[in-house]
């Protein structure tokens, strides 16, 4: 018999794991109703997952490709931004969307118990549906440009969890303030226009003097990115980034939990 | 019997006034200046304080108080929408809770996208919805628009379809804040029917409303809440007897905490009854008396088209509205923020010797309802002064509102015909 016993939790809790297995169904269905409502009811569909992408790669390649003319290993232009923009466009999608997706749901929070966490993760698994179609993308610009991968694809299944991960942590992280302080809601759209600018997705990293390298390497997203990157076009491995935003992702996937869960408990009260 | 619920001393508290969240810059200076100076005048107010009961299985709870007694911070808790600040409760079987109708629906989705989704907000299986997916679907009498969006639905049929989900919900123990205040009659009652089976069917419930005549017929048991504290538990009669009691006292509200107060544009955020321009303190007047109500409504944000809305009900139901506070267009131009009172007189003499209640609402042309402040005020005419013309005032004529006649004699109806 299932026993359920109310009373003030604790400030500082893990996710309860058999719960939200639980709700696996709910954060599908709300997944796909995000996904639907989208695409579904727009007038192009689909499509705007690919001129999205689209556009952003072409002013990207015209301004640091055509324009300031900046050297990238030999690779075509469009393919060295359109590897960088797989990760970024998913991640700071995820992160937008996500932050601000306990605001949207305020009603359903104060009308219904579910895990709280299944708002942001709805956003987490929906931004997928970009990811996969840039991916697809990409996938078929390569030989547009005769461009052969690297062999260091095969690592891309553990790059895609990184970026999921990732992103996740970011989302958890920014909607827990959210909740705690409005503000956020202006706060993210600002931090992704910069980290536009402060993530290698149109420059190599390579270009960043070695006087602000120690400083650029700090956000979390150049590994990442680079990473990612190198498993399309080969290169050296950048194995310190990586282990730098590996560590980063996981501490703040951990303590975005925890805070989280902390926040979620005055939730309705404060919303 | 075994006890299903059981709940000690179970208390919510909430911080009036400033809400508890804020811009960073108030965290920031609260932050600084903690040390330095402390004497932040923080209202703390009790939702609910040290309510402890136990229903036992098979119960039917009906729980009944005035706006604000706690009844919602009850459910809420229960339910693990909220936490309580203090005190334990303990649930055995599998718990449903419906607060709200079609929570969760979306108006881009079709009829059939939404019962999938709403069942799945509850907490039905996927499975389990499929196997009663027909008779959901029957029961809510729209299967020809099943897959249309329900943008295209008139709220009749939202409501139908929302209620038709929540109707075939199985669960152990349910918890059901006032759903049924919607939707047309005929099918109020078909939900009362289905309700009602529900109730005979062994299950425990606690179901709030202030329709006295529902909690009659579906519970077997009442809990009576005044301002977050148990007062009572017993039988359904005696239970509501407290509640009109209580009823009878309010001429004023005030809504403070935030709880309560939906996040709309323009909200209700007091009310109260005046008799010549000042406010009423005994709930009792006089048939002749003017009477007037007065709404103190917040303005957040200038938008046009929204209005409030006052109902006047007898014990029997709804017996007239006053539309539209709004409907004046220079109110509707640019107003700026702040807080305003808007007055009406009601028409007068009209009600007869009676007990009367009013509701309040507030919501945008068009969409209905966005606030819903269900027998906000109560009243109590009486026939004070004595006079012949005031006899169909009387309670024991059949009539349920009166006017005072204003009769001409016309001496030569052929020379006015021609």
């Amino acid at each position: 018999m299932e026993i359920r016993i109310i009373e003030k939790s604790k400030p500082w809790r893990w996710i309860d794991i058999k719960e939200l297995l639980e709700y696996r169904e709910l954060l599908l269905l709300l997944t796909l109703r995000d996904i639907k409502i989208k695409y579904a009811y727009t007038m192009v569909g689909v499509a705007w997952a690919v001129i999205n992408p689209l556009f952003t790669l072409l002013i990207l390649t015209f301004v640091f490709g055509t324009v300031a003319k900046i050297q990238v290993l030999g690779v075509p232009h469009a393919i060295f931004t359109l590897s960088g923009l797989l990760a970024w466009n998913y991640i700071s999608t995820v992160m937008q969307e996500g932050g601000n997706s306990i605001v949207g749901a305020q009603n359903m929070i104060s009308k219904i118990y579910f895990p709280r966490i299944i708002i942001p993760l709805t956003k987490v698994l929906g931004g997928l549906i970009d990811f996969i179609v840039t991916f697809l993308f990409l996938l078929i610009l390569l030989p547009f440009y005769g461009f052969i991968p690297s062999s260091n694809i095969v690592y891309f299944p553990i790059f895609t969890l990184l970026i999921i991960l990732t992103g996740s942590s970011i989302a958890i992280w920014l909607s827990a303030l959210t909740i705690r302080f409005r503000d956020f809601q202006y706060v993210t759209p600002f931090i992704v226009r910069v980290g536009m600018y402060l993530t290698p997705i149109a420059y190599p990293a390579s270009l960043v003097p070695e006087k602000f390298k120690t400083i650029f390497s700090i956000n979390p997203l150049v590994g990442v990115i680079e990473g990612t990157r190198w498993c399309f076009i080969g290169g050296d491995f950048p194995l310190q980034e990586l282990i730098f935003s590996v560590m980063t992702v996981l501490f703040l996937m951990f303590s975005g939990v925890l805070f989280f869960r902390n926040a979620e408990r005055v939730i309705v009260d404060i919303l | 019997m075994k006890t299903v619920i059981r709940a000690e001393k179970l208390s919510k508290q909430y911080t009036l006034g400033k809400k508890s969240f804020g811009d960073l810059r108030n965290t920031l200076t609260n932050f600084f200046s903690k040390s330095v100076d402390n004497n932040e005048k923080e209202k703390l107010f009790w939702a609910l304080k040290d309510v402890s009961f136990e229903i036992k299985e098979g119960e039917v709870v009906g729980l009944v108080g005035k706006n604000g007694a706690g009844k919602s911070t009850l459910l809420k808790i229960l339910s693990k929408i909220t936490e309580p600040t203090d005190g334990k409760a303990y649930i055995y079987g599998r718990v449903a809770s419906l607060l709200e109708v079609g929570t969760g629906f979306h108006p881009e989705l079709t009829g059939r996208e939404n019962i999938f989704l709403n069942g799945a907000i509850l907490g039905m299986k996927r499975s389990e919805i499929k196997r009663k997916f027909d008779e959901i679907v029957e029961f809510s009498g729209i299967e020809k628009f099943i897959d249309t969006p329900v943008k295209r639905y008139s709220s009749g049929m939202y409501v139908r379809l929302a209620f038709a989900v929540a109707a075939h919900l199985e669960a152990e123990i349910m918890f059901i804040d006032e759903v049924l205040a919607v939707g047309d009659i005929e099918f109020q009652k078909k939900c009362l029917g289905k309700m009602g089976d529900v109730a005979k069917s062994g299950r425990t419930i606690i179901f709030v409303s202030h329709n006295m005549g529902a909690v009659n017929t579906l519970c077997n048991k009442g809990f009576f809440l005044k301002q977050g504290e148990l007062i009572a538990t017993g039988g359904v009669g005696e239970i509501a007897q407290l509640y009109f009691e209580d009823l009878k006292s309010s001429t004023h509200i005030e809504i403070s905490h935030s709880q309560e107060l939906p996040d709309i544009p323009y909200r209700i955020i007091g009310a109260e009854l005046r008799k010549n321009g000042k406010p009423l303190e005994e709930p009792v007047v006089d048939v002749f008396d003017k009477i007037s109500i007065c709404l103190q409504v917040e303005c957040r944000k200038s938008v046009k088209n929204y209005s409030a809305m006052i109902h006047c009900n007898n014990e029997f139901g709804r017996l007239f509205s006053i539309f539209e506070v709004n409907s004046i267009p220079e109110y509707m131009e640019n107003r700026p923020e702040g807080i305003y009172w808007y007055e009406v007189d009601l028409p007068c003499p009209l009600l007869k010797e009676g007990r009367y209640t009013f509701d309040l609402e507030m919501g945008h042309f068009g969409v209905g309802p966005e606030q819903m402040i269900k027998n906000a005020l109560s009243l109590e005419v009486q026939i004070l002064s004595r006079n012949p013309r005031f006899e169909a005032y009387s309670i024991n004529r059949q009539n349920l509102v009166a006017v005072v006649p204003e009769w001409k004699i016309i001496n030569n109806i052929k020379e006015t015909v021609q």
